[in-house]
């Protein structure tokens, strides 16, 4: 197997290359051509059937209704109200203002988090002394617990913090967290910090894909380091920018954990509160389960937008 | 990948959803409540705190000697910073316990529009035990049917307690604070934080949970307006010469920086972080290397003591119909507001039941323990949240206008006031 | 399998003479500048660490910058005590590895096989399937937590159970996008050959796909530990009952409630931190060097 592994791949497709299945083919297999590929995915399919198409309908229904959660046997009449639940999470100033939160979050985590990455991988990914030790170091934020990590930068940037005694008199007023302007970009960076290791992962992955030849030959063309980043590594590890793009976006759009921790839920005065924050205070603790399921519904279509831009620009060609 | 094919992936996507969801909201389970006469074990969750788990333990531990058929399992909440979600989720799911013994008013009127709470009032001694007990407070708890589905328990009337020690520091009279009016308490505040003691006057949580304004503006309010609820048959009342008038005294102890914007973790008062703190008698507990003392909170005038109303920060004990033996949990729960349970409740928390009559009934304890007398005297006047199934939601509205006003100064105190008001009318119109 | 192997491969895959081929690449100035950059990073991401450790040894707090080296007349295990005397260390360790564990065996046994059939297979319902992967990134858990609660609590009576505390999170879908970014870019070529040779699917996957692919198994082993391992908000949902609770959500409680009456609460506060962040920590650092054979593309891409 490693003979045919290495071997030069093999010059024109063998038999059975899969080919788009033709209509004939179909006809006659209706799972399609591999039906054990519906075997395999079938555990997965249940799952994600059970625990998340089902909830996620039972929340769009909700969104639909004048709903709320009730003890199993209550009767109560749970009238369909159209767009009346959207209208209502929409006219609400604070759910726009999360939305254009997380749009600040986003504009600052993102950019800097595949920058971030794709630097320090490349970085990484070449040096020889001390490897184990910087990998390590990277990807411990990544994986130890937010509860955890955030005690730590809340003592770290609160008022008479060290990072205020360290800035002296350049210290913010007021301080990181209970500043309205300032509150969202320090949680962007924070979760840029926390999240930067398994991106860093991912690149250093897609790295060892980028062909050493292609290296090579640049250096041959005479192109530096600096050139040969932008020629070879860049191009090179593209499907795994768009991967990075997405994941973070999708994952910066689900902020939660952070404002709930870091900035007492969603301070100083709602300007680090995001939609999913929201939710959960509109959904859990007042009682209005149906706006909250509105919000999540807008909230991911919105995502699904952003994510449908990235992948149509930033270029996904990967089959 | 092409966008053809997404789309089409999405679509067949979300009709896998709408088929599961269909099948799936059809067979929707039922399942019943429990039984108003059943009896046989039952289950009850109290509070976290130390103090309260070591009456909790003694209580059940009364209760199953002498009861072998009706034996309780006793155990503690299971809460983070709010245990009003897992509550919620509990009565959704059926599986709440029989008694929970830290159930917040602000959360009945939710729980029980959610038909997690039994009515008391249905059984027959219902209403008569608790009016009996608890007075005339009893009626704050009832709902706009008149109606109990809490069983009043224990409240800690919100007091402003000050450190004696950073006083004499400050050059102050230790033992006759100036405190009773706003000038004065803002005049004092300055000195303390001039003199250096510490770094903040007072220093109540500065954060948008909705439960905080229990802990700043309502206590104010309800002295300054000599005992007025937040809302009042469907209308706010905040939005007058009272609630301005509180209002802008914090304002200016954030303004004049005497108390901080930023959320302190630890205990402020514990931590010699405030010269000041605004809170209820369980905290007597944290405070045991504080040489503390205790005042009503302020007034514009400076009323007398007798006289100041505050918020009662009051925990109720709820009886949720998810349980089987609900004849069981009555008689549990009236054994454990038994005057004797509720004289080991004093004594080991600290915290006032709610009962007529409270000194008169524990005289030994109030004169072994002068420090609480005030806090005793002060139970009979307390002011409660709106009841009604939106209290959170109109706590909230009303905190996100304090936030921006009072606390951040990004708006007029007045006019945010005046929003507030109106939203929440809006709110206490929903069904 | 034998993919790693330096002698059979011939491109070589000795991290060693891998570095010393770029190194070439890069003149000296250029070396040095790499080597400021990763030494900055290192200590960004490491600093808040180091002072979380040094926080939870304070006795009394120090945010000054001399606080940010140990003193010794301030130095306490009392905060340590303070946890220890609140919280069954031992029991959240087991339940959280019981939840993490269980997590772990369903993500690499289906998640793999999911991931593997999405890239590999022709099957109707592929398109459809991968869709909801991605769906399943993008919609936020709270909007599902509530009726899956009920689902999981009321319809299947798992709450206080370990089955409910795992169920939601048996199969990472995000592992399963991975693991079928990775097998799409092996050869299609290989498989088909052996297919020809008569080799099961099952086989191709255990023999051919899974050695290639391990990185992105190592990738997926990370990802997915840390989610149920750091998780409190859905555990601390579904267990009622303290002996069931996994660390997280114990000390979350801690931090969050308990931590504020300690005599020290960012010295709790941090302790709590460090005990949780410890253990992942160390079975990190113990297996990190599983993370470091990545040279999965020598043979593969081209």
């Amino acid at each position: 197997m490693t003979d045919t592994l290495h071997a030069p791949a093999a010059s024109g497709p063998p038999a059975g290359t899969p080919a788009s299945p033709s209509v004939a083919k179909r006809g006659r297999r209706p799972l399609g051509k591999n039906p054990l590929g519906l075997l395999f995915s079938a555990p997965y399919l249940i799952f994600v059937l059970v625990v998340f198409a089902y909830p996620v309908g039972y929340a769009v229904y909700i969104a639909f209704h004048d709903f709320f959660f009730t003890a199993p046997g209550a009767v109560v009449g749970r009238p369909f109200v159209g767009l009346d639940n959207f209208v209502t999470a929409l006219g609400d100033p604070a759910v726009i203002r999360s939305f254009g939160n997380v749009g600040i979050f986003l504009a600052i985590n993102v950019p800097l988090t595949v920058v971030l990455s794709l630097v320090l991988a490349t970085a990484l990914n070449r040096v020889t002394r001390f490897r184990t030790f910087l990998r390590v170091s990277y990807y411990v934020p990544y994986v130890t617990a937010s509860v955890a990590v955030v005690g730590v930068w809340l003592f770290l940037f609160s008022g008479n913090g060290f990072v205020n005694a360290l800035l002296g008199p350049l210290a913010p007023d007021p301080s990181w967290l209970v500043n309205s302007s300032l509150a969202m970009p320090t949680i962007a960076i924070f979760v840029t910090w926390k999240q930067l290791g398994f991106y860093i992962l991912l690149y250093l992955a897609a790295l060892q894909g980028v062909p050493k030849e292609l290296y090579e030959s640049a250096s041959t063309d005479g192109a530096g380091a600096v050139r040969s980043f932008f020629s070879v590594t860049v191009p090179g590890v593209r499907p795994a920018t768009v991967l990075v793009l997405l994941v973070s976006t999708v994952t910066g759009a689900n902020l939660f954990t952070e404002p709930y921790l870091l900035t007492g839920g969603g301070g100083p005065n709602g300007a680090s509160a995001s939609p999913v924050l929201i939710m959960y205070q509109r959904g859990l603790q007042q009682g209005q389960p149906d706006v909250a399921a509105a919000i999540g519904v807008v909230l991911v279509i919105a995502v699904l937008i952003i994510a449908y831009l990235q992948n149509r620009f930033a270029g996904g060609d990967d089959r | 990948m092409p966008s053809t094919t997404m789309r089409r992936r999405t679509a067949a996507a979300a009709a896998a959803f709408a088929a599961t969801a269909l099948a799936m909201t059809a067979c929707s389970s039922g399942g019943g409540g429990g039984e108003a006469d059943g009896r046989g074990d039952i289950t009850i969750w109290y509070s976290n705190n130390e103090q309260e788990v070591a009456w909790g333990e003694q209580m059940v531990e009364a209760w199953n000697a002498e009861n072998p058929d009706e034996q309780i399992t006793g155990q503690e909440i299971p809460a983070g910073s709010s245990s009003e979600e897992v509550i919620g989720a509990a009565i959704t799911a059926g599986n709440a316990p029989c008694l929970i013994y830290n159930t917040a008013p602000s959360a009945v009127g939710q729980f029980e529009k959610q038909g997690g709470l039994v009515d008391l009032s249905a059984f027959d001694d219902g209403a008569s035990y608790i009016e009996e007990r608890s007075g005339d407070l009893a009626s704050q708890y009832q709902n706009t049917e008149g109606a109990y589905f809490q069983m009043p328990w224990k409240s800690n009337p919100v007091v402003i307690f000050y450190n004696k020690d950073m006083f004499a520091a400050a050059g102050l009279d230790p033992e006759n604070p100036k405190l009773s009016t706003y000038a004065d308490f803002l005049a004092t505040s300055k000195t303390l934080v001039d003199a250096g003691v510490a770094p903040n006057a007072i220093q109540p949580a500065p954060t948008s949970e909705f439960f905080q304004t229990q802990f700043d503006f309502y206590p104010l309010y309800a002295a300054e307006s000599g005992g007025a609820q937040l809302v009042d048959d469907g209308e706010a009342t905040f939005a007058d010469d009272a609630g301005y008038a509180a209002a802008e005294f914090w304002a200016s102890l954030y303004s004049d920086g005497l108390s901080s914007r930023e959320q302190y973790k630890g205990d402020s008062f514990a931590d010699g972080q405030a010269a000041m703190a605004i809170v209820g008698p369980w905290a007597v507990s944290v405070y045991d290397e504080v040489n503390w003392g205790a005042v009503p909170v302020p007034t514009s005038q400076g009323i007398s003591p007798e006289e100041t109303y505050t918020f009662s920060d009051a925990k109720n004990i709820g009886l949720y119909s998810a349980c089987e033996n609900q004849a069981t949990a009555w008689d549990v729960l009236k054994f454990s507001t038994s005057e004797e349970q509720d004289g080991r409740l004093l004594e080991l928390t600290g915290q006032m039941p709610l009962r007529a009559d409270l000194q008169a009934t524990y005289p030994d304890y109030f004169e072994a323990n002068p420090a609480y007398e005030a806090f005793g005297d002060q139970a009979s006047r307390t002011v409660e949240v709106p009841p009604g199934p939106n209290t959170v939601q109109m706590l909230q509205a009303f905190r996100d206008a304090w936030s921006s006003s009072v606390i951040f100064g990004e708006s007029d105190v007045r006019t945010a006031l005046d929003d507030a008001a109106t939203e929440i009318d809006e709110i206490a119109k929903q069904p | 399998m034998s993919a790693t192997d330096p002698a059979l491969s011939p491109r070589g895959s000795l991290s060693l003479s891998k570095g010393r081929r770029h190194s070439s690449g890069l003149s000296r100035g250029q070396s040095i500048l790499r080597g400021i950059v990763l030494a900055l990073g290192a200590v960004a991401f490491l600093f808040p660490f180091y002072y979380m450790v040094i926080g939870s040894l304070q006795r009394s707090v120090d945010p000054t910058v001399a606080g940010a080296f140990p003193d010794p007349a301030n130095l306490t295990f009392d905060n340590y005590v303070a946890i220890d005397s609140r919280i069954d260390l031992l029991t959240g360790l087991v339940n959280s590895g019981i939840f993490t564990g269980g997590v772990l065996i369903g993500t690499l046994v289906f998640g793999l096989l999911a991931g593997y059939s999405l890239a590999m297979l022709q099957w109707r319902g592929r398109g459809a399937t991968f869709a909801l992967a991605l769906l399943v990134q993008v919609v936020p858990f709270q909007l599902l937590m509530i009726p899956l609660y009920v689902l999981i609590a009321r319809d299947y009576g798992l709450a206080d159970n370990y089955l409910g505390i795992i169920l939601p999170f048996f199969i990472n879908s995000t592992a399963v996008i991975i693991f079928r970014q990775y097998f799409l870019q092996l050869p299609k070529e290989l498989f088909e050959a052996a297919r020809i040779d008569g080799a099961t699917e099952l086989r191709l996957l255990w023999s051919i796909a899974l050695p290639l692919v391990r990185p992105a198994v190592i990738t997926v082993v990370l990802l997915t530990f840390i989610g149920p391992w750091n998780e409190f908000l859905w555990p601390f949902l579904i267990t009622k009952d303290a002996a069931l609770q996994p660390l997280a959500v114990s000390l979350a409680n801690y931090i969050s409630t308990v931590a504020a009456s300690a005599a020290n609460p960012f010295g709790a506060i941090l302790a709590g931190a460090v005990v949780l962040a410890a253990p992942v920590v160390a079975l990190f650092i113990v297996f990190q060097r599983y993370f470091t054979s990545t040279d999965i593309g020598s043979g593969v891409k081209g």
